[in-house]
């Protein structure tokens, strides 16, 4: 018996070897391509480099208040139009990898895997916008509100940021393909939610505000519009 | 942007007139018949006999516009005073109505060299100084050769043009070592001779994105001649749509703009320089009823609870610290030093620079703390005398002079530990 349990054991394990050895010249594949690519990729993105440095890209692009300045401020556009060639070829190397790895085996889970990876660089490329846009707009409203003399300004900017945080992550979980039903269901309940929350917090906390605002307009004499004009700014 | 090309209405009308000594140059639009009656009584005022007796053009934004339409007459209105209407160019309009565009000033500039004219005067937010009779004591100092820019002074009260008084005319003064009062005024005269240098720099501005025209910084920069002028105008501007954070940010960020365009030049500035005054001061509007100062100071509060996030990015700790010591509720009287309102500009100017954070963002938190210094000024000149608010001012433009060296040092080290 012990021979047999013997046996079995080191067949499955030259199975288990056998494998490893057809996949090991995909790896080895994978790993070149990305290599090459990535060569590649510092190549043409010092080219590119050397071209918007060459038209001045940023010293145009810096006139006003230009979108890319503004969103993403401690970048110049030339390091950010560099980052995003060097990162999409060296994509496209990985995909070449993939590719090959793939072609070297007839495993039907990595057909699969390789299928659903545009579904998980969309994603990832999907939560980095969004985390900028909620960072950005979350700064918007707290500086807005301050201005306006709103002493809720830290709620509304929380409010704004994690609404557009949940946008994004409903967005990203439909885009992986997770949930599917419940996802959307979720999503739903949490947005109205955190709307509901805001407006319910806003109307609640500035109640008195407005009462006293209304009071005091009421009984503002005459010579006190007078007295709120006596600063001119400019 | 190119050089601003004229219409050919308005080179026709210039094709018409051909000469002139002396151009009144409207910036903003007016009401024709308006504007008829001002300049004619303005030209008639004018005592000095080097002036009456200039062949004058006045220009006014027309064609096309509205006023042409509702006032088409544009004849003459003697020998000596012609009234000429243009088209002001195309292009975006400024967010804050009474501050005219570059290219507005790049226009005007080109009819003036093409008139040949030996004086502009450029009457900018409204009729004021028209109106007042300050048009002849501006373009005097320029058609006597006596300097190349006059700028003007009016007269305001202690609590009237705030952001002029706490960072455009000191962090002016303190970079270019020229103590002109109003760096932005809307009305100055300019000598022929000193156009088609600004004409230049207008096209250089423009193309980089400048919105507004400095022109005593470029007087200031090119070494011309500058003086200043008691007039008695006074602009009320409307403040109807547009809120203090967008004015500040429409005038700071450009001045910062304009500091990083011309870092080289400021950088080896050390003090400042009087330039010649004229005329007699008039006197400043009575004050109204004691300031109250409670809204600045509970919006400092505010900004200081909740942009600290902000603030952080951009001003060292030991200022920080001041700013809290300042936001603490309890204390009885709120002061914000010279020292520390000088330092948190500079740093402000510096962030800009290396755009620490996006611009917009980093103006709008500007704001609370330009209230926090109103305010505490405010409370310092409550009871003081014109001439001692004025002192005030000094003691201001001082300390942003004495803090240029910091300034110097992060703007050329802004790496180097700043605590």
């Amino acid at each position: 018996m012990w021979t047999q349990v013997s046996q079995s054991l080191h067949e499955s394990m030259a199975r288990v070897i056998s494998r490893i050895a057809t996949l090991l010249p995909g790896i080895l594949a994978l790993i070149l391509a990305v290599l090459f690519f990535a060569a590649i990729a510092w190549l043409v993105a010092w080219l590119v480099r050397a071209f918007l440095k060459a038209i001045r890209i940023d010293d145009r692009l810096a006139r006003g208040t230009n979108a890319i300045a503004e969103w993403s401020p401690q970048y110049t556009p030339t390091i950010l139009i560099t980052r995003v060639v060097f990162w999409c070829i060296v994509l496209v190397g990985f995909l070449v990898g993939l590719e090959a790895f793939g072609a070297s085996s007839d495993n039907v889970l990595t057909a699969r895997l390789l299928g659903y990876l545009p579904n998980i660089v969309g994603a990832v490329v999907l939560l980095l916008l969004g985390n900028v846009i909620a960072r950005f707009l979350s700064r918007s409203v707290l500086i807005g509100a301050v201005n306006m003399n709103l002493h809720y300004a830290r709620l509304l900017s929380l409010g704004v940021k994690w609404l557009v945080l949940v946008l994004t992550a409903a967005m990203v979980l439909d885009h992986l393909a997770i949930g599917a039903a419940i996802v959307d269901l979720a999503f739903g309940i949490l947005f109205g939610g955190i709307v509901l929350a805001m407006a319910l917090a806003v109307g609640l906390g500035s109640r008195n505000l407005v009462t006293r605002s209304l009071e005091r307009e009421a009984a503002r004499p005459a010579s006190e519009g007078v007295a709120e004009e006596q600063f001119r700014h400019f | 942007m190119a050089k601003v090309e004229l219409s050919e209405e308005t080179k026709a009308g210039i094709e018409e007139i051909k000469e002139a000594d002396l151009l009144i140059a409207v910036a903003v639009p007016v009401d024709a018949e308006r504007l008829r009656t001002a300049v004619t009584n303005a030209v008639l005022a004018m005592e000095q006999p080097a002036s009456s007796a200039l062949r004058t053009v006045v220009v006014f934004p027309g064609v096309g516009g509205s006023e042409a339409k509702t006032n088409p007459d544009t004849g003459d209105t003697g020998d000596q005073l012609r009234i000429m209407p243009y088209t002001p160019p195309a292009g975006d309009p400024s967010r804050i109505p009474w501050l005219p565009p570059p290219s507005t000033y790049q226009a005007l500039f080109a009819m003036a060299r093409e008139f040949g004219a030996r004086a502009c005067a450029v009457i900018g937010a409204d009729l004021a100084a028209l109106e007042s009779d300050s048009l002849g004591p501006l373009i005097a100092p320029v058609v006597e050769k006596r300097c190349d820019l006059a700028m003007p002074l009016y007269a305001m009260g202690k609590f009237d043009g705030l952001l002029n008084s706490s960072i455009l005319a000191p962090l002016t003064r303190a970079l270019y070592g020229k103590r002109v009062r109003f760096p932005l005024a809307p009305d100055f005269c300019l000598s022929g001779n000193v156009i088609p240098q600004l004409e230049i720099a207008l096209q250089r501005s423009t193309a980089q994105g400048q919105t507004l025209f400095w022109p005593a910084t470029e007087a200031a920069v090119r070494d011309s001649a500058i003086c200043q002028v008691h007039v008695e105008a006074r602009h009320l501007q409307s403040t109807d749509g547009v809120d203090l954070s967008t004015v500040l940010a429409q005038t700071v960020g450009p001045l910062f703009a304009e500091m990083m365009t011309n870092a080289s030049i400021w950088q080896r500035v050390r003090g400042s320089q009087a330039v010649a005054t004229s005329g007699v001061a008039a006197m400043p509007p009575a004050d109204g009823a004691p300031a109250d100062t409670t809204p600045m100071v509970e919006t400092f509060q505010l900004g200081f609870r909740n942009l600290q996030e902000v603030w952080s990015l951009v001003l060292p700790p030991v200022t920080l610290l001041e700013l809290k010591r300042m936001a603490r509720p309890g204390s009885d009287r709120f002061h914000m030093p010279d020292e520390v309102w000088v330092r948190i500009v500079y740093d402000f100017a510096l962030a800009y620079r290396l755009r620490t954070i996006s611009r917009a963002h980093l103006l709008g938190a500007l704001t609370p703390l330009y209230l926090g210094w109103v305010a505490s000024y405010a409370l310092e000149v409550a009871n003081a005398s014109a001439a001692d608010t004025e002192q005030r001012l000094e003691k201001l433009a001082r300390a942003y002079e004495e803090g240029k060296p910091y300034l110097l040092s992060r703007w050329r080290w802004p790496d180097r530990f700043n605590p």
